[in-house]
């Protein structure tokens, strides 16, 4: 059985505490708070301190996406600060300029592969570039992402192949042309099922697909049919 | 060490002229990448096949380009051919006629979706099996990429004998029977060319058809084969190709195609130090007819010369002389039980 969740970010642009309200009912084993914007960062660990997040047997936090180099600094002391150890913290390899300000981080620190927009961290070659910058960093796997890379699903076996051992959550929706994540088609099911079993069963799944509040379970419910492994003859 | 300077080593041989024409390929490369720099994006990749993919360009080659698309359809994309063709035209290049194979548009959903039938016309299987077996990105490769892993997972994919066939040997049928139908359609063109274009070229054709269009063929062929041959044991070539990993498969195939024709073929070559005699005749006769198309004179003579006068033509001759020489050692090769890949080219090369 797949541990899933969803990303506050998916639930409610901006507004984490109205997710997290959404979410309550729901009663998902993990979460990931999301700060996708830089001003949504602080108020973000601000309130940390505040919230029950008592129901989540596994919680992370995504990273601002973009983040100037003189910003760079205050960001990474304050994600390493206020969030606690055991969060892996999500990164989007491009937003990096100097890594020495992230290496500290270990394996707390989750690269994501990106999209199709972005100069880097696509492939499993790129992704080899960055690890070989942050040695000990984790991955966190977006399988659309890797799709949209990729439709033969070719890349996202090279990735999982490679950089199993770092894993520690999966990404999960439809990216469409536009890089935007939408609810997990048919299409995208069947993808995600061809690479599933590679996904060891207790890695945290999280849902990324932008869905209403009366969308959530049946979109749930498509992530976990998407990525159940097939049994391998 | 590349493979095939390790035959050139091991044979005592000295292959200049493809050495050569590695240089000039990396050099016309270089340039075309820079001046088309602002075409390629992540949903269109600028893809050149023939001489400049295979490593084998010489001053008097085309660059056969195709704009590959791979996302969505927009209407000025015609005019992106358009200005490729300018930018081309304005650096001095040689490039296919308008209305070809190459040199335009082309979208990624037939390449993919249209295997046999009607619909796979002529040009179509022609753009599909060069992209496979002979094609490079210039500039971005992400269109490129991603529908040659798309192609690839067509022909895998759906090759049930591969995955649940009762033969032992792991040799992807549906990819190579394409191969194999392209080869053939080549052949064949050839001929129906003779007819529609008597006022020349057939020389030139008929000696690229017996070496490049051969070797074309052997590359496709070997890399077919390396789905099998890539394993020491039984058991681990059962083992790997249990539950279907169709994706695995593709990503070592996309490893073999990164090589060029002649170097994939030295590559096979490499474990038959044996059969070095025979390697050192095959690779010396490719030198040749590289060279023989290096040379401005001999390539226009093979261009112009007229069919009633190949009889006592010594350009004639030595193209035909060489193509012999690379007939025969490829059927010393190939075509006997000695080795893994004879026994494979009989039994699937054949029937």
């Amino acid at each position: 059985m797949r541990r899933v969740g969803f990303s506050t970010g998916a639930i409610a642009y901006g507004d984490f505490l109205g997710a997290l309200a959404t979410l309550r009912d729901k009663r998902f084993p993990c979460l990931e708070l999301s700060a996708l914007r830089i001003s949504e960062l602080r108020p973000l660990l601000s309130a940390l301190p505040q919230m029950d997040l008592s129901l989540y047997s596994y919680v992370s936090i995504h990273a601002p996406s973009s983040f100037s180099r003189e910003d760079e600094g205050w960001v990474a002391d304050l994600l390493y600060e206020a969030v606690p150890s055991s969060w892996p913290i999500v990164i989007h390899p491009d937003a990096l300029h100097d890594v020495n300000c992230w290496a500290r981080f270990g394996a707390r620190l989750a690269i994501e592969n990106m999209d199709r927009r972005k100069p880097i961290g696509r492939t499993a070659d790129e992704l080899q570039h960055v690890f070989d910058l942050l040695p000990d960093a984790s991955l966190c796997f977006d399988v659309g992402h890797a799709r949209q890379c990729d439709p033969s699903m070719t890349e996202a076996f090279l990735i999982l192949s490679q950089f199993q051992q770092r894993l520690v959550q999966v990404h999960i929706s439809e990216v469409n042309s536009a890089s935007q994540h939408d609810p997990i088609s048919h299409g995208a099911q069947l993808a995600f099922q061809q690479i599933a079993n590679l996904i060891p069963e207790w890695v945290p799944i999280i849902i990324e697909s932008r869905v209403m509040s009366a969308q959530i379970t049946e979109e749930s419910n498509r992530a976990a049919t998407a990525l159940a492994s097939v049994p391998v003859c | 060490m590349k493979s095939l300077q390790i035959l050139e080593q091991r044979t005592g041989s000295n292959w200049t002229e493809l050495r050569a024409a590695r240089e000039t390929t990396k050099r016309e490369r270089a340039e075309i990448t820079t001046a088309l720099e602002d075409f390629p994006t992540a949903d269109a990749s600028l893809v050149v096949v023939g001489s400049l993919a295979r490593q084998e360009f010489t001053p008097g080659s085309d660059i056969d380009w195709t704009l590959l698309l791979d996302g969505i359809s927009r209407p000025q994309d015609e005019q992106l051919a358009k200005d490729i063709r300018y930018v081309l035209d304005e650096i001095g290049k040689k490039q296919p006629g308008r209305e070809g194979v190459f040199g335009n548009l082309v979208s990624s959903h037939d390449l993919i979706h249209r295997i046999g039938g009607e619909s796979d016309t002529n040009a179509n299987t022609t753009r599909r099996i060069l992209l496979l077996l002979e094609s490079v990105a210039i500039g971005r490769p992400d269109a490129h990429s991603r529908v040659m892993n798309n192609v690839l997972y067509r022909y895998l994919e759906e090759d049930r004998g591969l995955w649940f066939g009762s033969n032992e040997s792991k040799v992807p049928r549906f990819l190579f029977n394409d191969v194999a139908r392209y080869w053939r359609t080549m052949a064949v063109d050839f001929a129906y060319k003779q007819r529609t274009r008597p006022e020349g070229g057939f020389l030139l054709r008929n000696t690229k058809l017996r070496m490049s269009r051969k070797l074309l063929f052997i590359a496709g062929m070997l890399l077919c084969f390396d789905c099998h041959t890539r394993f020491n044991e039984r058991e681990e070539r059962l083992a790997f190709y249990r539950g279907k990993p169709v994706e695995a498969v593709i990503a070592r195939l996309r490893e073999v195609l990164n090589q060029p024709p002649l170097e994939l073929l030295a590559n096979a070559l490499v474990p038959y130090p044996s059969h070095d005699v025979s390697i050192k005749k095959l690779f010396t006769a490719y030198d040749r007819f590289i060279g023989m198309l290096a040379d401005d004179g001999k390539r226009e003579h093979l261009d112009k010369l007229h069919v009633e006068k190949i009889e006592g033509d010594e350009v004639a001759k030595e193209a035909r002389d060489t193509s012999h020489l690379f007939r025969d050692a490829i059927s010393e090769l190939f075509l006997t039980k000695d080795t893994e890949l004879g026994r494979l080219t009989l039994e699937y090369g054949v029937f």
